[in-house]
């Protein structure tokens, strides 16, 4: 059977109906993504990445096709998959380190619960904030305690919409560092990223699928072969940055003219 | 029952019940076996409130039809308690015979006459409470020094339930109108004061930074920008005065008249008449009903420029 | 100086809010004592402080607040636990709601005070009817901020659930009841103060022994004015300290909210 982390996306299509005309979201995607693998998905806004990367989460139902991981087909939401929502989705109600044990619910971690909570706090850099409420955190913090919320269960895979999308500049290149290093420190887990940001897309992954606008299809995937930690001011980044880039008919800023 | 057929969906995605175009399931007969399956999976179903997927399940009851089961049930074990005497008719009477009365009482004018004393009371109490209420939330929401003056005054007193003003206000203005036009005045007064107040301190300070852009006057500034922003606001205080000053005038002529359909239901309560009760019970809520919908489509009218959020 | 002048604006500020209250005490003292309105319909000021030591003296105050608090506490509970579970199950389930709100509704456009006729027909004239009564108006704020409550609980929220695979009873602890939890509480404190009113009803408008309701209208029916005007400021103080108590719950339960005001 298939091996843990491998997805396969097959034939996928899905429609939406809207006013009694059925229109198409997603048309006749195919993926596969080895085992330990990062990658994003890049595309217009609309283009329905979204909505691809809900059908993997398992909160979209009523498509074609078949989405299967570690040689198991999916039928809705699972622990097996970690999900990193855009807006942080904290239970306001209850305290960080409650949050992040929400995944470990009555499950028969209970007694190391404590540690593997503490683990994850150690790993996003949350430590001693355990009892703070989500309001006391900012932007940033919050999207790290859910990363740990999203890990604690040791997922397979863990999917990403725009995590980073609703956060400052400065605060989202750090945090694209913080990412990196959570995908190494956790070996072996793939993981999906929807994103609208070109640079961290190449910043982050391996490869770069990129969508069409109507209906959403892939249209490319651009493989990203550079050594890691990636400078972003590296010739061979801006190259790929501009290769991704023609994809949309934009052109890359001139920043490499200055680099030479 | 007489149920249109109408074949729809439940959508959880948006929590709401569509028409269908297509038919799901071919709906063969209605014997008894099928009907509660489908009651038990309309009431599976139901008990999920995931947003998730969730197969579509065919009603044949239409979402008005369902409404009305739980009264008729209610309607029939009346009809059927009353008919076999299983309590006694001088505290429960036959339904028939609560609308031969209720007929009686439209048909001899008492009715009529009774509705129009209390109408006039209420119409007379509630404007004067909600203009007097009008001006004072205005005022202390368009100056700060006028609220710091009247504000704590107005709300400790506003800690005395309305009902505890019955026997002093007796006192001071006996049991005639008065008593009763002023007693019913308060709640409009308060409901008014507060949403008008809240209404005007909440208009957003990007609107009077617009008026200040345009260098409007003062009155400019609160005909075109307070007050259209803090409608929404008195109309809520419109809503809830009239339904205080229905819920006190009922009060009021509990405590002394002699006419009036609090009245009315009063007296029929102490020589035992429970059809008359009964009538009039449903006439005042009828009446607080029909209230409440006028100021809907005043809210509707008033209040065209607002998207429309909840269409329920 | 700016701190200064922030006292200054605080002290302004004082003086502003005990103005009137002040200027509203000095008529009723000159008026009464004048003798300008009959002592009958306007006690002097003293008189009244007098009542109420005299009132608490004799145990008839703390009394008549017993005997109103006992029927408070036994109405709200038995109204809000039936509240709870109507708005609950209503919120949960469409179907309940289609099947029960329309009756709801309907019923809700009574005026409260109009079931009095038909409670007291129905339970006579005793501690029941008015228990049933006071229970009608905590029921009724109960159940529509509980229903709006579970009905606005975020669907986000829900989508993280169904991540973490949590089960129906699970998904209701964890995350519908706190979620609507707020909502609820605010139904708590209406109803608590529905409660209040319409005890000072029941009492007033029913043939009744003990009750701060009972005390006034025996106080209006021997044109004891400085027993009324206690009655209406301890029904106030009460009403007031009850709603604070329950502000006082909300603010720990509801400790992770951001603080609005």
């Amino acid at each position: 059977m298939g091996e843990s982390g491998a997805l396969q996306l097959s034939n996928l299509n899905k429609k939406f109906t809207v006013e009694g005309e059925k229109i198409s979201i997603i048309e006749n995607v195919n993926l596969t993504v080895s085992p330990g693998e990062f990658i994003s998905i890049i595309g217009p806004s609309g283009c329905g990445k979204t909505t691809l990367l809900r059908m993997i989460i398992g909160l979209e139902s009523d498509y074609e096709g078949d989405i299967i991981l570690a040689g198991k087909k999916l039928n809705g939401p699972s622990l097996n998959r970690g999900v990193v929502f855009q807006d942080h989705r904290l239970l306001p109600w209850l305290t960080i380190e409650k949050n992040v044990g929400l995944g470990l619910e009555g499950k028969k971690y209970a007694r190391n619960r404590k540690q593997i909570i503490q683990d994850h706090l150690e790993l996003v850099g949350l430590r001693g904030f355990e009892k703070a409420y989500p309001y006391q955190l900012s932007g940033g913090m919050a999207q790290r305690a859910s990363i740990a919320r999203a890990l604690v269960n040791r997922p397979e895979i863990l999917l990403l919409d725009e995590p980073l999308g609703a956060l400052d500049a400065l605060t989202r290149m750090y945090m694209q560092q913080e990412l990196e290093k959570i995908w190494q420190q956790e070996g072996g887990i793939t993981m999906i990223m929807v994103t609208h940001d070109v640079e961290e897309a190449i910043y982050l992954s391996d490869k770069v699928v990129i969508m069409s606008n109507r209906p959403g299809k892939l249209k490319k995937t651009i493989p990203v072969p550079l050594a890691r930690p990636r400078d972003r001011a590296s010739y061979d980044f801006i190259k790929i940055k501009e290769e991704v880039l023609r994809e949309f008919h934009l052109q890359a800023e001139h920043q490499f003219s200055y680099a030479i | 029952m007489n149920v249109p057929e109408v074949k729809i969906r439940v959508n959880y995605n948006e929590g709401k019940v569509e028409p269908l175009k297509e038919v799901i399931e071919a709906s063969p007969s209605n014997s008894l076996g099928n009907a509660a399956v489908l009651g038990w999976r309309i009431l599976l179903d139901s008990f999920n409130i995931f947003p998730g997927p969730l197969p579509g399940i065919v009603l044949r009851l239409g979402d008005k039809a369902l409404g009305l089961i739980v009264p008729l049930l209610l309607f029939l074990a009346w009809d059927l308690v009353t008919r076999y005497e299983l309590t006694p008719p001088q505290l429960l009477p036959l339904p028939k015979q609560v609308a031969v009365t209720f007929l009686d009482m439209v048909r001899s004018g008492e009715l009529l006459v009774n509705l129009k004393i209390s109408l006039l009371r209420v119409t007379a109490g509630f404007f004067a409470g909600s203009f007097t209420g009008l001006v004072l939330g205005t005022a202390m929401g368009l100056s700060k020094k006028i609220e710091s003056y009247v504000g704590p005054l107005f709300h400790s007193i506003r800690q005395v339930p309305l009902l505890g003003w019955i026997p002093l206000l007796i006192l001071w203005l006996g049991m005639g109108e008065t008593f009763k036009v002023f007693f019913i005045a308060i709640g409009a007064f308060y409901a008014m004061t507060l949403n008008t107040f809240q209404g005007i301190r909440d208009v957003p300070g990007e609107y009077l930074e617009v008026a200040r852009v345009f260098e409007y006057n003062r009155l400019q500034l609160f005909r075109k920008i307070v007050f259209p922003a803090a409608l929404p606001s008195i109309l809520t205080g419109v809503r809830i005065g009239l339904s205080l000053s229905w819920f006190l005038l009922v009060g009021a002529e509990f405590t002394g008249a002699s006419e009036g359909i609090g009245y009315s239901i009063a007296w029929a309560r102490q020589i035992f008449q429970t059809d008359v009760v009964i009538a009039g019970v449903f006439v005042i809520g009828v009446i607080g009903l029909l209230m409440d919908r006028v100021v809907t489509l005043l809210e509707g009218y008033l209040l065209r420029w607002r998207r429309k959020t909840f269409t329920a | 100086m700016s701190t200064k002048a922030i006292s200054l604006t605080q002290l302004q500020e004082k003086v502003r809010t005990i103005t009137l209250p002040l200027i509203v005490l000095l008529v009723w003292w000159v008026v009464s004592h004048r003798e300008i309105v009959s002592p009958h319909f306007l006690p002097r000021p003293e008189t009244v402080v007098g009542a109420f030591f005299t009132l608490v003296e004799e145990g008839i105050l703390s009394f008549n607040l017993k005997m109103s608090f006992t029927r408070v506490i036994s109405g709200f509970l038995l109204g809000i636990s039936f509240g709870l579970v109507l708005g609950i199950a209503m919120g949960l389930s469409r179907t309940v709601e289609k099947l029960l709100r329309p009756l709801f509704d309907a019923v809700r456009q009574v005026p409260m005070l109009g079931f009095i006729p038909l409670i007291i027909l129905w339970c006579g004239v005793n501690e029941t009817s008015k228990v049933v009564f006071i229970a009608i108006g905590a029921y009724y704020s109960v159940v529509l901020n509980t229903f709006e409550g579970i009905r606005s609980v975020k669907k986000e929220y829900l989508e993280v659930a169904q991540v973490f695979e949590f089960g129906r009873f699970n998904l209701l602890r964890k995350f519908v009841l706190p979620a609507a939890l707020p909502s609820i509480l605010t139904g708590l404190r209406l109803g608590l103060s529905k409660s209040w009113m319409l005890v000072v009803g029941a009492e007033l408008f029913t043939a009744t022994k003990g009750g701060i309701g009972s005390m006034m209208a025996e106080g209006r029916e021997q044109w004891r004015m400085e027993i009324v005007f206690v009655g209406i400021i301890i029904v106030g103080l009460v009403g007031f300290v009850l709603d604070q108590l329950l502000k006082v719950l909300e603010g720990r339960l509801l400790r992770w909210r951001k603080a609005i005001d």
